[in-house]
């Protein structure tokens, strides 16, 4: 989206391609046609009070006029326009007002024309900007069974580290590094090292590491950075970079693979049980932007 | 022998020991390496009894029209994944005396107190060239240069296959032993329109062959021919090395032969080969080519049944399912074994005929292999199905397969299996209680749906709001503001170090200034203990002791020795009024001697004056 501020008279203009532009009033803005005898300083503070409000203003316009899009869409949804109500919420999407209802809406939309693979794969970025939304969690059920999606079978470890985030964790190990750290240094300097000190940053340290286990686990895993959704429709996975290669499993719309590594068009995968296998990149999206 | 190398061998000892101790059951498999034959020529049965080191096997089998007799017993040991199998193999030479379809009836292998029995086989003799040929078409070819000390020929059993049909291919390679061949290139089917499996070494013999001993090696395939038509299989090519006779110098003497591989004399009349050591031979590259074989591909018939996925050769088909009782949505595990003979590569899993209230899962497939070609063997298929609803039976299996020998398409169908489906799954309505009621299916594939496909859920309502900042799919390891924040502690570590260090260093200071207090105060206490210091001296350094002292029972408030006067010093050591008036005399007797100039006066302190000093400092605690 193009932005423009333009000044006139001490009111400023800040357009957006395709829509209106606002007029914004500052007080106490200098006008160019002021007399040359006003102090330098004052000018130039007005000029920075005037560029700070321009954008903390552009930041609010913006989210304005996302919330619009965002009703736009959701609008054309409740009409029956799912085509429509599509274009409009991947338009925000491309603007980078990410957020997990868009997603989820976006998911809704898909699901609606009968694109279970886009409808997985929306639903799933809904859950992965946010854990614990509801909604998403239960149409993403739903769109797997229409679909028959095929999911990842999560590993051991993957299973017990999953009741946080990663953000969770990383906020965790950072605490607790800190934490080990000034405990450290109180040993150092301590005349007398007493045994619960020494606890507190053995402890420390374990949660430590611990959390950055659980990161790396998590990030590792099958929904990790790697998780990407089948989009594509009767989608296989061969044992080789070409279409005549030998077929490893079917992949039916909305399944999860977890790419491994890209060459070319295609990409390598792990499948749904435990199985690897090669599949066009354009069949499969990957669930972080 | 190393200690690591030693716990190796032993614990690899103990487990190859454990794992024939827990062998599989034992088990039996009859094949023919040819399901039609032409009289005249043999064909070749083998029984393997998988499990068992030795069984009780019998000599002949009794046919009518067929002589079946045992040509040699062998034993095979093979490791998968650590677990050892012991196998007894017995050979039998099966001999056509007339033409016509003959079944080979189960034979009875002993294995101690068990018995357990072979498969029927069937053999389909022709009494002349054509769709059951069984010819040995390079045989004779091959062979009848029986002066050669090399051949190889090609034996395809059958003149006539359909498109896709495996057919069993057997390459013989014949040596004279004199030669003391060593193969260079192993032999290779040259040819086109057809796929041919990789050679496996079938065995070794010793034949006669026009007069002369050959050592013969048999190598097993199988081809596959990829589409209709006239098609020459082969020839067979190999290389080898073998030993010959030097070129003499010397003129011929002897008559060459019509068999002269080398276009010199006939090496195997050679006097090398009667006294080897009479001469040196030197060792040649020669290569070995059999016959090309004639086959004829035909097409498939149009009428192919819907669950055909090409498989051709003959084939049965059973089926079990586990568990027999689920509720609704549960995962059913349904194996399907598909045995006999064919091309299992294109044996697909059975397909549902009716698929309705079922969800299913993509099968899991595993080969067992019966010969070393894989052209007999026995297919295991484990679907997932998952009933939907109520069901009282599992949905008919159906497998196709075209039968070469009946030339028509066969359709097998799976027995009823019934099952119990109990109840439904409770239908989540609350998003919060979307949760899947059935376990994960054990092959790890996706969650069975919990409801009705008859009234499929709906998916819930449109959110309306947008937060007011955008979200991030980044972690919060890869944000800049994270990295950010932990420039805070590590702020507040570093200040909080600095703090550290500085009290640190004040304590130093502190302990060196009592240290040099105590050391002042301990010097000036030797003194006043010594009889030769004048009176001046004596009071001074007493009354420096004095403020010493008090210095040093200050604690914290770390008064300067130089500033303790006498009250300071009684409020220090809190004194009664004797003892701070003495201490004030003390003191006025110091001063008086320092500024008086009284040191004119007697020169020394008197013992009682001092002992009463003495016991006034040390009194001060």
């Amino acid at each position: 989206m193009n932005k423009a501020i333009s000044k006139s008279d001490g009111k400023f203009e800040l357009c957006f391609e395709g829509k209106s532009c606002s007029r914004l009033s500052v007080k106490g803005a200098p006008h160019a046609c002021d007399s040359g005898s006003a102090p330098r300083f004052a000018q130039r503070s007005g000029y920075n009070l005037l560029l700070f409000s321009a954008i903390l203003w552009s930041f609010v316009a913006a989210s304005t006029f996302a919330q619009t899009d965002f009703d736009k869409a959701n609008q054309e949804y409740a009409q029956g326009h799912f085509k429509e109500a599509i274009s409009g919420y991947e338009a925000l999407v491309r603007t980078g007002q990410w957020s997990a209802n868009l997603f989820y809406d976006l998911g809704n939309a898909y699901f609606r024309v009968g694109d279970f693979g886009h409808a997985v794969l929306n639903y799933e970025r809904a859950l992965a900007l946010e854990r614990h939304h509801p909604e998403a969690t239960a149409n993403l059920q739903i769109a797997r069974d229409e679909a028959h999606a095929l999911e990842l079978q999560q590993s051991g470890p993957e299973r017990y580290v999953q009741f946080a985030s990663v953000n969770q964790y990383s906020i965790a190990a950072a605490i607790a590094f800190w934490l080990a750290v000034f405990a450290i240094v109180m040993l150092i300097f301590a005349r007398r090292r007493s045994a619960t000190l020494k606890a507190t940053l053995i402890f420390c340290l374990l949660v430590s590491g611990v959390a950055i286990y659980a990161v790396y686990t998590l990030e590792r895993g099958s929904n990790g950075s790697g998780l990407a959704i089948v989009t594509g429709k009767n989608v296989q996975a061969r044992l080789a970079t070409a279409d005549t290669a030998n077929s490893v499993l079917a992949l039916p719309s909305g399944s999860e693979v977890k790419i491994l590594s890209t060459r070319g068009d295609w990409i390598y995968a792990a499948l749904p049980n435990n199985l690897r296998g090669w599949i066009p990149a354009k069949d499969a999206q990957q669930v972080r932007l | 022998m190393s200690t690591p190398g030693r716990i190796f061998i032993a614990v690899f000892g103990i487990i190859a020991t454990a794992q024939f101790a827990h062998a599989d059951s034992p088990s039996v498999t009859a094949v023919l390496n040819s399901s039609e034959a032409t009289l005249g020529a043999t064909v070749h049965l083998e029984i393997r009894v998988t499990g068992v080191r030795g069984a009780d096997a019998p000599e002949n089998i009794m046919v009518d029209g067929l002589e079946i007799r045992r040509t040699g017993t062998s034993q095979r040991i093979e490791m998968n994944n650590l677990s050892l199998t012991s196998s007894a193999i017995y050979d039998y030479t099966v001999m056509p005396l007339r033409a016509g379809r003959f079944t080979i009836p189960p034979q009875t292998i002993r294995i101690g107190n068990n018995s357990l029995r072979t498969p029927a086989l069937t053999l389909n003799v022709a009494d002349s060239p054509g769709r059951s040929s069984g010819a040995r078409s390079g045989r004779d070819a091959g062979a009848a240069s029986a002066n050669n000390p090399v051949f190889a020929e090609l034996i395809v059993p059958s003149k006539t296959a359909y498109v896709g049909e495996i057919v069993p291919v057997q390459i013989r390679m014949g040596f004279d032993p004199r030669v003391r061949p060593r193969l260079i290139e192993p032999p290779e089917i040259t040819g086109q329109g057809f796929t041919a499996q990789r050679l496996q070494q079938g065995g070794e013999n010793t034949e006669t062959i026009g007069g002369r001993l050959y050592e013969v090696v048999t190598y097993k395939t199988a081809i596959a021919a990829a589409r209709a038509g006239k098609f020459e299989i082969g020839p067979v090519k190999a290389k080898a090395q073998v030993i010959v006779p030097r070129r003499q110098s010397a003129p011929r003497s002897r008559p060459r032969s019509p068999f002269d591989l080398f276009d010199q004399d006939d090496p195997l009349s050679d006097p090398f080969f009667s006294n080897p050591f009479s001469q040196l031979g030197e060792r040649r590259e020669v290569e070995i080519k059999s016959e090309p074989v004639a086959l004829e591909v035909k097409p498939l018939p149009e009428n192919a049944p819907p669950s055909f996925s090409g498989a051709i050769g003959n084939f049965t088909m059973t089926t079990d399912a586990k568990p027999k009782t689920v509720q609704v949505g549960d995962p059913i595990t349904v194996t399907t074994t598909i045995s006999g003979r064919g091309n299992f590569d294109r044996v697909n899993a059975p397909a549902i005929e009716d698929e309705r209230g079922w969800h299913k899962y993509p099968p899991s497939s595993k080969f067992n292999q019966d010969d070393e070609v894989g052209l007999s063997g026995t297919k295991t298929f484990e679907t997932v199905l998952s009933p939907n609803e109520k069901k009282q039976g599992l949905p008919l299996l159906a497998f196709s397969y075209f039968d070469p020998v009946k030339e028509q398409y066969v359709t097998l169908h799976s027995e009823p299996i019934p099952i119990n489906v109990q109840g439904g799954a409770a239908v989540a309505q609350n998003a919060g209680m979307v949760q899947s009621a059935a376990p994960t299916p054990s092959m790890g594939i996706a969650r069975p749906p919990v409801q009705s496909s008859a009234k499929p859920q709906d998916i819930l309502y449109q959110l309306t709001e947008l937060p007011r900042k955008p979200e991030s799919f980044a972690p919060i390891y890869t944000q800049r503001v994270f990295w950010a924040a932990q420039l805070i502690p590590l702020l507040a570590l570093i200040g909080f170090a600095g703090w550290k260090i500085r009290r640190t260093r004040i304590d130093n200071r502190e302990a060196q200034r009592i240290a040099t207090l105590r050391h002042e105060a301990t010097d000036l206490m030797h003194k006043l203990h010594r009889n030769d210091v004048s009176a001046r001296e004596y009071y001074s350094e007493a009354s420096r002791v004095v403020r010493l002292k008090a210095a040093l029972a200050s604690g914290n408030r770390s008064i300067d020795p130089n500033m303790v006067d006498v009250e300071t010093a009684a409020e220090t050591f809190k004194l009664d009024s004797d003892s701070r008036d003495r201490l004030r005399r003390l003191f006025e007797q110091s001063d008086e001697w320092q500024y008086s100039g009284a040191h004119n006066g007697p020169g020394r302190v008197s013992p009682e004056t001092q002992r009463e000093v003495l016991e006034l400092i040390d009194n001060l605690k």
